[in-house]
């Protein structure tokens, strides 16, 4: 029979040791909500588990004009934390979309960007805000834009070594929502999602961050359909054809949850809809 | 490599030698001869698994055992007391909140940990917080309804737990 180790640091020091040590055959155990399942199915076979729940790190503090996360935040502790439902509401907005209850009572933020689905749901809300994700290893810390995070579908700039610690959110002005479309309200990987953020100066768009989920191998964020708002009026007329245009930057693909064709069509009215809701109109 | 796990199960403290991948489903089933909850899909999508981990739902399909070591967890063997049953218990009884029975384990603990954080639920926030627990038979409306007469005080506890 395999043998697996199994460690609960109980430092961040301590942690970031024994995945230096295991490397690749370690595998970084949080809520378990995504990890489990692909053991029970011997789809992953690590020979070790390290599990980071006695690392402390479900936390949410504001420091220097920032939000700080840590990556142990649970999504039922975003749901009911009083800084992101003042601070950064659109993050809560897609807490309450995750799974059920029973699953975000485990889930967390940093499991989310770990397992890096094109479908994880804190990922379009964190893309709005410029969030960075401090990752630390035995060597030191860096801190990568989420950006630049991922690299493909379950792939990211994270090597074996590096433990995701924390999420800097910078507090950008602006009103931003998320909107996901699923086969049923809970427990649902996304068809579509999306997360937007305008900031108004009257009627004018002075900036604008517009993220799509499950239309690409990554999160997208859609650069040239942000551009087109960018200094101007917002009306009905440039909503649409910026929703047009965020949905042309994508790859959508046909998989069991829905064909591209429908991803498109949907994705287009998510994205107008969430643009008109922020824009005010 | 095989550790020892101490928790707390339903109020008593418990020993149990487990493996590292075992999960609390297997380690509750399979060596404490604890079947009230099921394995339904082993997935974290059905629900019939679901445990109180100090208080709090969770799949105990998707939760490594060694990591509830110095933990409580409550399982449907739990609601019980002295043969009295639990509130819930009593209403989905009489209201006939199951067919084949399968889910109720996995039912009664979400219902429970629901009334736990709010104890008047509306009939949205009852289907909002029930949304993880499926029902192969189709029993939802009656599972609502059991849960709404017992936010009535219909069932008043008659010492029970909690
Ligand atoms: C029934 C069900 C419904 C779900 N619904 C949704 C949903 O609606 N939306 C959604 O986005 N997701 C959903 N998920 C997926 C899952 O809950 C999320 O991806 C969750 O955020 C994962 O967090 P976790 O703590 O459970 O991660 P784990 O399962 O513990 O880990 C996930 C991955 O991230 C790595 N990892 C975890 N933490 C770190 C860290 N700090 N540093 C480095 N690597 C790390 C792990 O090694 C693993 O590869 C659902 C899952 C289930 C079972
Ligand atoms: S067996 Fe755990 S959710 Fe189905
Ligand atoms: S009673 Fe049969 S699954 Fe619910």
């Amino acid at each position: 029979m395999r043998e697996v180790s199994y460690f609960a640091p109980t430092e961040v020091g301590e942690a970031v040791k024994l995945l230096a040590q295991h490397g690749e055959k370690a595998a970084v155990l949080a809520g378990g909500t995504d990890l489990v399942a692909q053991l029970n199915y011997y789809e992953i076979k690590p020979s070790a588990l390290v599990y980071l729940g006695g690392l402390d790190l479900d936390y949410v503090r504001e420091e220097g004009g920032k939000l700080v996360i840590g990556a142990g935040t649970t999504i039922a502790h975003l749901l009911t934390d009083d800084l992101i439902a003042q601070k950064f509401s659109v993050l809560a907005e897609a807490a309450a979309t995750h799974g059920s209850p029973a699953i975000r009572t485990k889930a967390t933020i940093g499991g989310n960007l770990g397992t890096a689905s094109p479908a994880g749901d804190m990922i379009p809300a964190l893309m709005v805000m410029d969030a960075d994700l401090v990752l630390a290893s035995s060597k030191g810390q860096r801190t990568v834009p989420i950006q630049e995070f991922f690299t493909g579908p379950g792939e990211t700039v994270r090597t074996a070594e590096e433990l995701i610690l924390e999420i800097h959110v910078p507090l950008l002005k602006g009103k931003a929502v998320f909107k996901k479309l699923g086969r049923r309200k809970a427990q649902v990987c996304s068809i579509v999602s999306t997360a937007v953020r305008l900031e108004m100066d009257g009627g004018v768009c002075k900036d604008a961050r517009i993220v799509l989920g499950s239309m690409a191998p990554t999160p997208l964020r859609c650069s040239k359909a942000e551009a087109m708002l960018k200094g101007k009026a917002v009306d009905a007329a440039l909503v649409a054809e910026c929703a047009a245009q965020a949905v042309a930057e994508s790859t959508p693909i046909d998989d069991q949850r829905a064909t591209a064709w429908y991803r498109a069509k949907a994705g287009t009215a998510l994205v107008a809809r969430a643009l008109a809701e922020v824009a005010g109109i | 490599m095989k550790q020892i796990l101490s928790f707390i199960l339903n109020g008593s403290p418990v020993d149990v030698i487990v493996t590292p991948t075992e999960t609390l489903l297997d380690v509750l089933r399979e060596k404490l001869g604890v079947t009230g909850p099921k394995r339904g899909c082993d997935d974290g999508d059905c629900g019939t698994c679901t445990v109180l981990l100090d208080g709090e739902p969770v799949r105990s399909c998707l939760t490594i055992a060694l990591t509830v070591a110095g933990r409580e967890v409550l399982t449907v063997e739990g609601l019980s007391t002295d043969g009295d049953l639990h509130p819930l218990q009593k209403a989905f009884h009489e209201h006939g909140a199951f067919q084949c029975g399968f889910c109720t384990p996995g039912m009664l603990m979400s219902a429970k940990a629901l009334l736990d954080h709010n104890p008047t639920p509306s009939r949205t926030e009852i289907r909002e917080y029930m949304s993880g627990n499926l029902c192969r038979c189709g029993s939802y409306e009656e599972i609502i309804e059991a849960i709404q007469v017992v936010a009535a005080g219909e069932y008043a506890p008659s010492g029970g737990k909690e």
